[in-house]
């Protein structure tokens, strides 16, 4: 029972890390590439104010007088301007790359996330599905990863930009004034704390709201599902009431929560904009000193107001990452459950299908064993068929013998290997099991069918159909065998996906088959069709089969009568309704039952019945 | 586990083809829930508006320091910034209100409007006949009442917002540019055009490959959701990788409709930064070549640049909102057409009449609500034909006629028509030809909130809700004390297993009673059927559901729970069929035979050959019902 290590934020990047260092490479460039053309404009604005080149970047400068020689200032203009437009598109293409690499990045983890998500969910043990809640589990493999998945394709990328945006901010605005430079940046850790801590704050609205939204769904979802109930009984006031009252609910909390983010997005501004102010009226004070230019405070109003909205965003985005971690910690709990052991393969080719349990204990709970002592042998080509009440360990020893859990005492062998040794997907190859509700994928009937065995000739398809008695069912369908099941196709009913399930496993034609309680739905009729075909495909296979008709299990060569967990009874139909017990007991009330049907129909039919 | 999605189910709303273009009339209809709220409407614009015109002035602000500065600097002169600082401050204290207020504003509209929409679903929901349910699913409905609500009240609060905020800021800062220097705004104003294209080509691609990822995402949670039902089968039939193998085929999918999402809305920006920037180039080189000539102030360019910035962010904003708007159309005309739909059975206007009369005059009793006998002694059915579709008819010239205190059982093979003739008589269909006569008179001329008040159900698939069992029996009739429920309970044969249970009538039975097994809820939906003490009583029996002991018992309560109702069952079960006044065999949508059992076998007809064929004989007795006795 190997179980995986854990994964973290950092080690789910592995793979990809090359990826993200040239997303923020890019990034870096497109700030570089945005800057520059705030610091030409910047330069450009003194130039002509002052009408003074000294202001001059060096290189436009160059380029100015190679184009014009009469008008200096006009050309510095026109080649500022190109040049702006020009590093904005360049950074423009970084930013794209930018996007770009994230992109791939975070969607080739996610699909390899999931993928090993869904690997693992096969590779868990049977026992794992029992506890499991599937509403979870979907959830943790749909939205979990969502929520990573927003988190690894923009908030990685948006705390970089903040962070790498103050990075080159913070020193080209301390190089072009170190006193307005602090002034200019002294509210935004402010801004990023606050932020961080008023989203921490407002978690439990969020949940709330969610809770409140999720139980709204839920009462619809019951009223609509139910809505028969509801109409039989009349009773559309007692739900709408009752939806009202959700409804408002949500209403409530949902407007709370935006409500609370009015006053985050307020105050947040009221931050930002006075950080701007101190810049613009600080910056005023500080032209009028002379210590800076017009150009140097245009270029400190634009730079700031470009960097304080992401640092305002960054408090956001943190608290997500606290989500994603969550996320992360969820779908771990999942790829570190215990997954199936390995075992051996005992060789190519079929087995025969001897089945021999020896003093066989089991329990789901170790503690509580549903299984005791259980000694049976089953020949190759025999047919045995297990009856008991429910609870009594039927389907457990089923279970116990496809290796889905493993058991605590006594040994199960097929043709003599054990099977808690044996290769899990080799002994799986070779017992076909029909279950009573079995599960048809949403494919075509062909396809799923084809499950048994890939690639079976059409001929076999058709005669399994025929011996499970659905044949004639199928091509009742306008697509026939090409119809899907489901949803988007046909509806099928518990008689036929049972036969259905039997027409796959026949298919496969494994050397043991299994019939767990899987004629339950089909009608007494084609039960003796199925049946009769099963005698005919006698030999073929050693069939076990549980059922709870007498029909389905008198003819078997052998009859186990299980009752909780021991083999109370085991002989022929013959020699158990000849011996008192269970077996006889229901032989008599069946019997009694018929005798009166018979008597019913010669009575009112005058004897010929 | 609910798996439906609307991407891969046809409703007959084709998406694309109602994205083409917005339909006004519709919006305008969806706008009428947010005109609701006229004074928070109207608080929303002028917040909105107030937050436009100060994003207009901030670059006055700006303007204005610049200037006053510069010029002091020049004639090297001191002045104070304390005007400016107090009408920057002033400035954003405005702001700041503003925006606390068209978000507190926007947040009651849009919760209020879905709530709202959701509301008259609802209520239409509950009216509506079972024929519209028929052909949509369950998960259909979900989406409408729920993400299409959200989606579209989001439209309707946020996207008006915006159209007030953008409108006005765009319009501010293009009069504003124009009076500071017409040629130079002139120049600025000629990218808009360009710009808007761009945005609204660009939006609605993005909008619909981000639908492609949501169609391949819901296929993607089906698969997980199939791999986790399935997995015995899998197991049992080695399937992993084969079942990997096409999931991976799936996440390629997901890897590449996702990554092309997000490389358009990356292209996206760029090209929107840079068609701003060209604005904001074309404002240097010519607004300086006006400063060199002493045609502007040098505060008057950087107000223009500042503005040139700003002026292209409602673009992108409304261009959003114009292609949600697109998007979202299908969603529109959805959920209207749910609200909108006419019930196909509901009361005629003369019976609408006669309760408003009744309501107003004073309670008689024998008397309904609608003016007719409250007591019901026959219903007879009198050519009745029912048909979903035209051409198959499900129900051909039915002739019936039920007492009081008479029990009818339906039998037949499945897709007979057994079914349908229940919902016809309970008038969740009506008839396509003929009449269902209460006591003589057509039950279209009584009302349907009477009739369906006066009927008890169990159904085959018995539908328990969540909450305590306690309240699921209570479901019956409302009033009715704890006492009443048990009372019920045992006449129904479930008190026993109930009171074994740990909480016994006050556990949960969880979501859609999945705690409970089939035959437990067949017993509770039994007893909630018994307590609502209907004037007709109709059960459609389950084969295997309920276990013979359990049987026995509500064979020795039912005799009373049916004496002096109309009792109408779909049976199954030979003692049943053998206990009944009269069995009726419905085949291909007819009566064929009609008597009681002796004599429908003495006639050697369809029901004593449906008796030895279709396994009415099935013993009821099973190997699983062998409890262990003591020896």
């Amino acid at each position: 029972m190997a179980a995986r290590q854990s994964i973290n934020l950092w080690q789910l990047t592995r793979g990809q890390r090359l990826r993200y260092a040239g997303a923020i490479f890019a990034m870096g460039m497109t700030n570089l590439f945005i800057f520059g053309p705030v610091l030409v404009s910047g330069s450009a604005i003194d130039v002509i104010a002052d009408q003074d080149l000294s202001h001059a970047v060096p290189p436009l400068l160059w380029a100015a007088s190679r184009l014009s020689e009469g008008a200096p200032f006009a050309a510095y203009l026109w080649v500022a301007a190109v040049v702006a437009v020009t590093m904005t598109a360049i950074g423009g293409a970084f930013l794209f790359a930018r996007g770009r690499f994230a992109a791939v990045a975070s969607e080739a983890i996610v699909r390899n996330l999931r993928e090993r998500l869904y690997d693992r969910l096969h590779d868990l043990e049977a026992g794992f599905f029992d506890t499991a809640d599937t509403g979870d589990l979907v959830q943790r493999a749909s939205s979990d990863v969502e929520t990573l998945r927003v988190f690894l394709a923009s908030d990685v990328v948006e705390i970089g930009r903040a962070i790498m945006l103050i990075m080159c901010v913070a020193p080209i605005l301390a190089w072009l004034d170190v006193r307005l430079a602090a002034l200019s940046l002294c509210l935004m850790p402010l801004l990023a704390i606050g932020a961080y801590l008023f989203f921490a704050r407002v978690k439990d609205v969020f949940q709330i709201t969610d809770e409140s939204e999720a139980a709204m769904t839920a009462t619809l979802q019951e009223n609509l599902t139910g809505i028969r109930v509801v109409r039989a009984f009349a009773r559309q006031a007692f739900e709408i009431e009752k939806f009202g009252a959700r409804n408002a609910e949500f209403r409530n909390n949902n407007r709370r929560l935006i409500q609370l983010m009015g006053i985050y997005w307020s105050t947040s501004d009221l931050f930002a904009m006075t950080q701007i102010g101190i810049v613009l009226i600080a910056g005023g004070l500080f032209v009028l000193d002379g210590s800076i230019t017009v150009g140097t405070l245009f270029e400190f109003m634009t730079m700031v107001s470009m960097v304080i909205w992401p640092v305002r965003q960054l408090g956001r985005v943190l608290t997500d990452t606290g989500k994603a971690v969550v996320s992360l910690g969820r779908i771990n709990e999942v790829l570190t459950e215990a997954e199936e052991r390995a075992g051996t393969i005992p060789g190519e080719g079929r087995a025969r299908g001897e089945i021999r349990i020896e003093n066989l204990t089991f329990g789901y709970d170790p503690q509580r064993p549903v299984l005791e002592d259980v000694n049976l042998h089953v020949e190759v080509g025999e047919t045995l068929a297990i009856v008991g009440p429910p609870g009594s360990g039927k389907s457990s020893l089923i279970r116990v013998l496809l290796r889905m859990y493993p058991y605590q005492k006594g040994s199960v062998r097929i043709d003599g290997w054990e099977v808690a040794e044996l290769d899990r997907l080799w002994l799986r190859h070779q017992i076909g099991v029909v279950l009573q509700d079995p599960f048809l994928y949403s494919r075509s009937i062909r396809a799923n069918l084809a499950l048994g065995r890939p690639g079976a000739p059409e001929n076999e398809l058709i005669e399994a159909c025929h011996d499970a008695a659905v044949h004639d069912a199928i091509i009742g369908f306008p697509e026939g065998f090409e119809a899907m099941v489901g949803e988007r196709g046909v509806t099928l009913s518990g008689g036929q996906r049972q036969r259905m399930a039997l027409a796959r496993a026949l298919l496969k034609d494994p050397p043991i088959l299994v019939l767990d309680d899987s004629l339950s739905a089909v009608d007494t009729g084609t039960e003796r069709r199925i049946l009769d075909a099963m005698r005919r495909r006698k030999g073929r296979q050693t069939t076990l089969i549980i059922a709870h008709r007498l029909s389905s299990v008198m003819h078997a060569d052998r009859i186990l009568v299980l009752q909780e967990g021991r083999v109370v009874q085991l002989g022929n139909h013959a020699t158990l309704a000849g011996e008192p017990g269970p077996y006889r007991t229901l032989c008599e009330i069946q019997g009694a039952l018929d005798a009166s049907i018979e008597a019913d129909t010669n009575a009112t039919g005058r004897g010929n019945g | 586990m609910d798996n439906y999605d609307d991407e891969n189910f046809d409703d007959g709303f084709d998406d694309e083809a109602l994205a083409a273009r917005v339909d006004l009339k519709l919006w305008r209809k969806l706008f009428a829930y947010a005109r609701r709220y006229p004074k928070d409407l109207v608080w929303l614009a002028v917040c909105a508006f107030t937050t436009a015109s100060m994003e207009v002035t901030y670059p006055l602000i700006t303007k204005w320091v610049v200037d006053d500065v510069d010029a002091a600097y020049a004639a090297g002169t001191v002045i104070s910034l304390w005007p400016h600082a107090l009408a920057y401050l002033a400035c954003t204290v405005t702001i700041c209100i503003a925006i606390g207020g068209f978000i507190w504003m926007g947040g009651k509209i849009r919760t209020h409007v879905s709530h709202d929409i959701r509301r008259d679903g609802f209520e239409n929901l509950q009216r509506l006949s079972f024929a519209f349910y028929d052909y949509r699913p369950v998960g259909w409905l979900m989406a409408r009442m729920t993400s299409d609500c959200e989606r579209l009240s989001n439209i309707l609060a946020w996207g008006f917002l915006d159209l007030v905020w953008g409108s006005t800021m765009m319009l501010g800062i293009a009069v504003a540019m124009l009076v500071m220097n017409p040629k130079l705004a002139l120049v600025v104003l000629a990218i808009l055009p360009l710009l808007g294209w761009v945005s609204a080509r660009f939006q609605r691609r993005i909008l619909s490959s981000a639908r492609r990822v949501r169609a391949t995402n819901s296929r993607i949670t089906a698969s997980f959701n199939e791999a986790i039902m399935g997995v015995l089968t899998s197991k049992a039939f080695v399937r992993e990788q084969a079942n990997l193998d096409e999931f991976r085929e799936l996440t390629n999918t997901m890897h590449g409709a996702s990554v092309l999402n997000l490389s358009q809305a990356a292209v996206y920006v760029p090209i929107v930064i840079t068609l701003a920037s060209l604005a904001t180039g074309l404002a240097l080189a010519i607004g300086g070549l006006d400063l060199l000539g002493g045609a502007i102030a040098i505060g008057t360019l950087v107000a223009f640049m500042a503005y040139t910035r700003h002026f292209f962010d409602p673009i992108e904003q409304l261009g959003h909102w114009f292609a949600e708007m697109q998007m979202a159309q299908a969603s529109a005309e959805r959920i209207l057409s749910l609200i909108e739909t006419d019930p196909a059975v509901k009361d005629s206007p003369d019976v609408i009449e006669a309760l408003q009369r009744q309501a107003d005059a004073p309670p008689r009793r024998n008397y309904a609500p609608d003016g007719g006998a409250a007591n019901i002694r026959q219903i007879e059915l009198r050519n009745v034909a029912f048909a979903y579709d035209p051409a198959k008819p499900v129900l051909k010239d039915i002739n019936l006629t039920i007492n009081r205190g008479e029990t009818v059982a339906v039998v037949g093979p499945t897709g007979g028509g057994k079914s349908t003739l229940v919902n016809v008589i309970c008038r969740f269909y009506e008839p396509t030809a003929g009449q269902v006569l209460i006591d003589g008179v057509d039950y279209r001329n009584r009302s349907l909130h009477w009739l369906q008040a006066n009927l008890g159900m169990v159904l085959q698939n018995a539908h328990v809700f969540s909450g305590s069992i306690m309240e699921n029996i209570r479901y019956g009739r409302l009033d009715a004390s704890d006492e009443e429920v048990r009372e019920a309970a045992r006449l129904a044969g479930a008190d026993e297993f109930v009171r074994a249970l740990e909480k016994g009538y006050d556990t949960e039975a969880g979501e859609g009673g999945n705690r409970l097994s089939a035959g437990q809820k067949q017993l509770v939906s039994f007893a909630r059927a018994i307590l609502a003490d209907p004037q007709i009583l109709v059960m459609d029996e389950a084969t295997s559901s309920v276990d013979t002991h359990t049987e026995q018992r509500i064979q020795r309560g039912m005799a009373n729970v049916l004496a002096g109702r109309i009792a109408i069952v779909i049976a199954h079960r030979l003692s049943t069929i053998r206990n009944a006044d009269r069995i009726i065999v419905v085949e291909e949508g007819r009566i064929t035979e009609s008597g009681t059992h002796a004599e429908l076998m003495g006639r050697r007809g369809h029901y004593f050959e449906l008796y030895k064929r279709q396994g009415l004989q099935e013993s009821s007795a099973t190997l699983s019902d062998l409890e262990p006795r003591p020896a």
